[in-house]
């Protein structure tokens, strides 16, 4: 299983490269016409966030590399593979669910999203399957019939 | 500073037939949602948070109140029967609480878990509405060395209580904050981040955002264990209410815990969790027979109860007079005040008294009502345990997907508010807690604008940076909370060995 030292590690080695690329993103920022020299620059704060954010992040790195853990020694990410399983498919069928509202339209996101997390959960009992549907209807009901939003 | 005119709209307001049956709704929904493991307060108001775009400032923060109040106390009920938390702030209820349950007393630890959120809520109430006024009027005359000082403390505070590991609370704090200053500089129109498109113009939206943070987040956690049954019996579910001898013998800790409650609500940043537990360990400190926590006694559940539901008039006292917000569900409640048109601070107690007001009786009707529903409602309530994972994380998901374009209109922020529950869930699975990033995002543009107005105002001169009597009386009251720790550890140290040497 994934240990919390790995995850953790590869984590802040992401965050301290998004931050270096946030902070060159940021040099290019200009503000508009007679505002220009007014106060300090627009890239001052974002970029002290970042430098503070990435100095934390190496901090973190260093903790996990050096100690290799930070309270959190000998545990893993996931409680067991079929965790692991179901939190990731779970995130999948979220992402298919939105991706699906938009090229399909509400209903049929509304429509697989329920179904999609269940079997991502590994659920077997067709009356689930039932009773997540029929909340999705009146989901569906409240917001059209009640609060008038239009999908 | 007191406005009868605005007290006597408040009551009218109140009393209208729609804001009532909007202040039970949310008893209902609240205690529904707080019974749920998983499903907390921020996550409660967050589900809420649409449906309140069609309706007045009133009514609608009303609706939120009874489900932050009613949350807070229905995750006590989870707490007492099963020996699961239905929310962070009963997590300290369990210990004494579940054991009276085994023990066949489970009527008399609701009864006292109820009694207890209902006198700890009113207490804080009251200490709000005398103190939101005050405060208001100091407030007003901050400027924005002052803000800085406040918001610094606030994300501070709660990165130190969010964590183990303080690095890992500043790195989400800065991520947090970082996230605010995508979109339009307003001080100097540059776009920032924005990256060609027209959606992130006005940055990342605070309601997906912190919607995504706390519920997708918390779907996503709860698909992962979705098929533990959880056990249940229904026997000793009948609340009994503690007779006046048991009220008198526990007058104590109900008042400190109330204190307490309300003074860690008022904190920036902490919450409702960390008051029941700073008032569990203090009733424990206090006690002559210590060892007798755990094993189902009322002061271990009359303690963290009062607490928890004391903090919630607390963390409205920085949320309503500075905007900084005293709790996550405080604020999720941010966004609601934002969806009105309403901007929290002290101008909004000259501005708004009859709102303010409102919500002050507010908080009162709903903590009596809450005892009343509370009392009838508890074991019908209860059944709520067994709804299976299965069923509320895909229900909770479409309703977050919905709500959100619902408010907005535009699945751009059906996007932020995956991305941010994705970004949430990663967090929390790698062991770092999500409050420092929701705090962060909100006290983002205050501490950039702030942050900028100061080093302007300074002109280059630290000393200047640092003239503000009160600016620095936060700084010291922060440098306290850091050092109180090492300090006291120290102390203790030294005089352990004292009393050794000889």
């Amino acid at each position: 299983m994934l240990t919390q030292r790995v995850a953790n590690m590869v984590f802040t080695v992401l965050v301290i490269i998004a931050c270096g690329y946030f902070a060159v993103v940021a040099q290019g920022f200009e503000a508009a016409g007679l505002l220009a020299s007014s106060g300090l620059p627009s890239r001052f704060f974002p970029q002290l966030l970042l430098g503070f954010t990435a100095l934390c992040a190496a901090v973190v790195l260093y903790v996990y590399a050096v100690k290799g853990e930070a309270g959190d020694e000998g545990q893993t990410v996931f409680a067991s593979s079929a965790e692991a399983r179901r939190g990731l498919l779970a995130l999948g069928a979220a992402v298919v669910s939105y991706i699906v509202w938009q090229n399909f339209g509400y209903i049929a996101m509304a429509l697989t999203s329920g179904p999609l997390l269940c079997l991502a959960m590994g659920v077997r009992n067709p009356a689930v399957y039932g009773v997540v549907l029929a909340l999705a209807a009146s989901v569906y009901l409240v917001f059209t019939q009640l609060l008038g939003t239009q999908f | 500073m007191f406005d009868a005119a605005a007290v006597g709209v408040a009551f009218a307001n109140l009393l209208d037939p729609f804001t009532m049956i909007l202040l039970v709704t949310g008893i209902l929904l609240g205690l529904v949602i707080g019974i749920l493991p998983g499903l907390g307060p921020p996550i409660a108001i967050a589900l809420a948070l649409p449906f309140t775009f069609y309706m007045e400032a009133v009514p609608s923060l009303i609706l939120l109140l009874a489900i932050y109040n009613a949350a807070i106390y229905g995750g006590s009920i989870s707490a007492i029967a099963v020996g699961i938390p239905g929310t962070g702030a009963a997590i300290a209820t369990v210990m004494d609480g579940h054991a009276m349950y085994k023990q066949g007393r489970g009527g008399e630890a609701l009864g006292l878990s109820l009694t207890g959120s209902i006198i700890g809520g009113l207490v804080s109430v009251l200490c709000l509405t005398f103190i939101a006024p005050v405060l208001a009027q100091v407030a007003i005359k901050f400027g924005p060395r002052e803000f800085l000082a406040i918001s610094i403390f606030g994300l501070v505070v709660v990165v130190r209580v969010a964590g183990a590991n303080l690095f890992k609370g500043l790195l989400v704090g800065g991520l947090g904050i970082f996230l605010t200053t995508w979109g339009l500089d307003e001080l100097n129109g540059a776009e920032r981040y924005t990256f060609g498109t027209y959606h992130l113009y006005e940055g990342i939206p605070l309601v997906p955002f912190l919607v995504g943070i706390f519920a997708v987040s918390e779907v996503l956690i709860g698909a992962e264990k979705a098929l533990k049954r959880i056990e249940f019996d229904k026997t000793s579910l009948t609340v009994k209410i503690p007779g006046l001898k048991t009220l008198s013998r526990l007058k104590g800790n109900l008042a400190r815990s109330s204190l307490l409650g309300t003074i860690i609500g008022i904190i920036p940043g902490e919450g409702a969790a960390v008051g029941a537990f700073f008032a569990y360990s203090e009733e424990k400190r206090r006690s002559k027979e210590p060892e007798r926590f755990g094993t189902g006694i009322p002061e271990g559940i009359v303690a963290p109860e009062t607490a928890n539901n004391a903090t919630v008039g607390g963390a409205l006292v920085p949320t309503l007079t500075l905007g900084v917000p005293g709790s996550p569900a405080a604020a999720v409640l941010l966004g609601a005040f934002l969806i009105q048109g309403l901007a929290p601070g002290p101008t909004l107690f000259d501005e708004r008294p009859d709102i303010m007001y409102s919500l002050f009786l507010g908080l009162f009707f709903i903590n009596i009502l809450l005892f009343f529903i509370g009392l009838f409602a508890i074991r019908f309530a209860a059944m709520l345990i067994k709804v299976p994972m299965t069923v509320i994380v895909p229900t909770v998901l479409l309703l977050s997907f919905t709500g959100i374009y619902a408010v907005s209109n535009s699945l751009f922020n059906v996007g932020v508010l995956l991305a941010a529950g994705v970004l949430g869930y990663v967090v929390r699975k790698l062991g770092y807690s999500i409050a420092p990033l929701s705090i962060g995002f909100v006290l983002g543009p205050i501490l950039e604008n702030s942050l900028r107005q100061s080093i302007t105002i300074a002109d280059g001169s630290t000393a200047e940076f640092f003239n503000t009597p009160i600016g620095l009386g936060i700084y010291a009251a922060l440098a306290l909370t850091i050092l109180w720790g090492p300090i006291s550890t120290w102390v203790r140290s030294r005089m352990a060995g004292k009393v050794e040497d000889p």
